[in-house]
């Protein structure tokens, strides 16, 4: 009997000892943090994808807390609504960001852009670009070892085995960027949804002329300028012999993908029939 | 008992089967002088379209102290600067030079007076002194001709009495390859005078020419070539690849090794290539600017095409008389280090030391890694090539620094080895620049 009493009273000493050390050291050591942050990182998606240019959820977290607003700052994973939420945990203005998704700049399918080269090295997009063109003749074109489907954490890219290319699912593409920081080739790029999900891009990267270009590939942009002729809105430049269309200023009209003598503009939608009465009827 | 380096290495077949004698190229109608033709930064053009050059001039400066000048290979006129492709499909800046048939007619006499009357007579100049010979090297544009393409001048300067030893490196290790082999055959004695020319600008006291021991030929005229010189010695070393590599060669011939991440001049030495050492000569002693190297051109052709060609920089290689073999894989380089060319119509550079032409040889599919650890019984470096080729698959670049995959020098023996047919070095090479 005595025996677990005094078990019962040394323990009970002991633990009263251990809990005063632990209570002033986490008094003394103590790390204030704003509670903010981690209901604002409860509020995210927790994909750690670097979408935001942090290199994680939570220090995406912090700089929103620390910065008092959310001008500048937006994780696109988890969109408007997200960021919504987490505006309103801060107590500030919400800041409307487009919705984005990343566009291939390159329509070298299997037919358009004939294989060239028999390929035997690593099966890997930087490795094939640092020994040269790749399996077909042009330097700037997709190299198809889908490099980009490797590092989307949201399984929003695929290879279609009948083009050899990428293909973006526009419902899972957060607009993340890291397919666009992976591509050797800088072929993806991260363009507005648009309105109504229709968008217009130049489905080519070729800076060579268009002689050079047209040689390696037949649905190649050979800069002849068409496209901005045709453009109402000034919304083509052409530079370099490559054609680009600013989706600030484009109104996805539709009428340059039918001028285009190789096919290589692009868009969401089914354009419109290459008719001169259309192309007043936008003009207005 | 032979020295080599202590670690690693590999013994490929050598396949030297080019014939040793230089054949004199013809000079193009058209030469394409790419801008970048070194490490370092591209050159400046000094010319402008439609202006006339001649065969020798200047036509490009170096932007910076790590760049080199470029010279015009041929007398014509410049039709162009814009970009060409490079054999590996890229485009690169280049000055296009287009030669009327009286101005090729001119040239072809100039050089063949040049290699037979005007070199063969040179004599090494005396009492010139070291500051002299690094103005020649600048003003030749010589770049190492080893194939790492690093500006000369910059190695022939180092920092007061730092440099102990000069390596003259005459190993040619890599297989196929017979260049040097056929320079150091042709032109012993030139070489040797631009070795003491080197001696004089780096300022070391004694130089080694360092000649694998699967070239008795050149051995035999680099030893008679040096037979009055005291500072010079021919040293014979035991075949094994990559021996011509800087910090392998440094390690055979002092058996010192050169401390990860710092220079050869750390521990004293300056590696230079025979065919460098030759361009000194004509530069300082002929006034000879770097427009001209030889070319081996080997492989799964004719026995009687596998020759060495004198060449023009700036010649488009297809213009070499080789008939392509079927299905082939042209490389340009050696087998080990060289890069496969897609475009043969692309120009000759300063850093183009061999095309090699091998019929129907696809690597083999890559299986798994049977962790055999061949691949780290061979690094001449001590690395682990297997785990460095798994952080760059991995996408590991932190993981790959920490493993010291700045230390790889690229010489593809674990590729070599590799029981699986892994692309090890192709991996490692991403890693390396990812990493940096």
């Amino acid at each position: 009997m005595q025996l677990i009493v005094y078990t019962i009273i040394l323990l009970g000493i002991l633990g009263f000892v251990g809990a005063l050390v632990l209570y002033f050291t986490a008094k003394r050591f103590s790390v204030h943090e704003d509670p903010r942050i981690d209901s604002v990182c409860a509020e995210l998606a927790g994909a750690n994808c670097g979408g935001c240019g942090f290199k994680g959820c939570r220090d995406f977290a912090t700089a929103c807390v620390e910065k008092g607003s959310l001008e500048g700052l937006n994780c696109p994973v988890s969109g408007p609504d997200g960021m919504a939420r987490v505006a309103k945990i801060l107590g500030v203005e919400p800041v409307k960001t487009d919705r984005r998704i990343a566009v291939l700049r390159c329509d070298g399918n299997c037919t358009a852009r004939p294989q060239t080269f028999l390929y035997d090295g690593a099966k890997s997009c930087r490795v094939m670009n640092a020994v040269g063109t790749g399996t077909s003749g042009c330097a700037y074109g997709c190299l198809g070892c889908g490099d980009c489907t490797q590092v989307c954490q949201f399984g929003a890219i695929s290879m279609d085995p009948a083009t050899g290319l990428p293909v973006v699912d526009a419902d899972k593409c957060t607009a993340c960027g890291a397919c666009v920081a992976e591509c050797p080739r800088n072929l993806l790029e991260l363009r507005p949804l648009g309105r109504r999900e229709r968008r217009v891009w130049v489905a080519c990267a070729n800076r060579d002329r268009g002689a050079v270009a047209r040689k390696f590939c037949s649905s190649a942009c050979i800069g002849c300028g068409k496209c901005q002729k045709t453009c109402s809105f000034g919304a083509i430049s052409i530079a370099d012999n490559l054609a680009y269309i600013n989706p600030d200023v484009c109104k996805a009209c539709g009428l340059c993908v039918s001028q285009c003598p190789t096919g290589a503009i692009h868009a969401s939608f089914t354009p419109p029939a290459k008719t001169e009465k259309t192309v007043k009827e936008v003009a207005q | 008992m032979k020295k080599t380096f202590s670690i690693g290495g590999i013994h490929p077949a050598e396949h030297k089967t080019a014939s040793p004698t230089i054949t004199r190229q013809p000079l193009p109608m058209t030469a394409c002088v790419v801008l970048s033709q070194h490490i370092g930064a591209p050159a400046q053009a000094l010319v402008e379209k439609g202006q006339h050059v001649s065969r020798g001039e200047c036509i490009a400066q170096a932007k910076n102290f790590i760049s080199a000048r470029i010279h015009a290979p041929i007398s014509g006129t410049v039709s162009a600067i814009d970009n060409v492709t490079m054999p590996n499909g890229m485009s690169s800046k280049a000055i296009i030079i287009k030669a009327s048939p009286e101005e090729h007619r001119a040239d072809t006499e100039a050089r063949e007076l040049y290699w037979q009357r005007t070199l063969p007579s040179a004599t090494y100049p005396a009492g010139i002194d070291a500051e002299t010979v690094r103005k020649f090297i600048a003003k030749a544009g010589i770049v190492g001709l080893g194939g790492a393409t690093f500006p000369s001048h910059v190695k022939a300067a180092p920092p007061e009495g730092a440099a102990k030893i000069l390596i003259v490196n005459g190993c040619e290790c890599e297989p196929y390859l017979t260049c040097d082999d056929a320079l150091m055959q042709a032109f012993a004695s030139q070489i040797v005078g631009g070795v003491r020319l080197m001696l004089k600008a780096t300022g070391a006291p004694q130089a080694v020419i360092a000649i694998e021991d699967n070239k008795p030929r050149a051995i035999a005229a680099m030893k008679h070539a040096c037979s009055s010189l005291n500072n010079i010695k021919v040293m014979v070393l035991k075949t094994k690849y990559p021996q011509g590599g800087e910090k392998q060669l440094i390690e055979a011939v002092t058996k010192q090794r050169v401390p990860s991440g710092t220079l050869p001049i750390a521990v004293g030495a300056v590696v230079n290539n025979v065919a460098t050492a030759f361009a000194v000569w004509q530069a300082v002693c002929t006034s000879m600017p770097l427009i001209e190297r030889i070319i081996t051109v080997t492989g799964d052709i004719p026995a009687d095409q596998q020759r060495n060609y004198l060449t023009a920089i700036g010649t488009p290689i297809s213009e070499l008389p080789f008939t392509l073999p079927k299905e082939c894989r042209a490389i340009l380089g050696g087998p080990m280090m060289g890069r496969t060319a897609v475009r043969l119509d692309a120009p000759v550079t300063k850093g183009t030391s061999g095309v090699l032409l091998l019929a129907n040889r696809m690597r083999q599919p890559a299986k798994a890694c049977i962790r055999c650890a061949r691949c780290v019984d061979v690094c001449p470096m001590g690395l682990e090539p297997y785990l460095l080729g798994t952080y760059g698959r991995l996408r590991l670049w932190d993981e790959a620094r920490a493993a010291m995959v700045a230390d790889c020098i690229e010489c593809g023996s674990c590729n070599y080895i590799c029981p699986s047919s892994r692309p090890i070095v192709d991996y490692i090479r991403i890693a390396k620049q990812r990493s940096k």
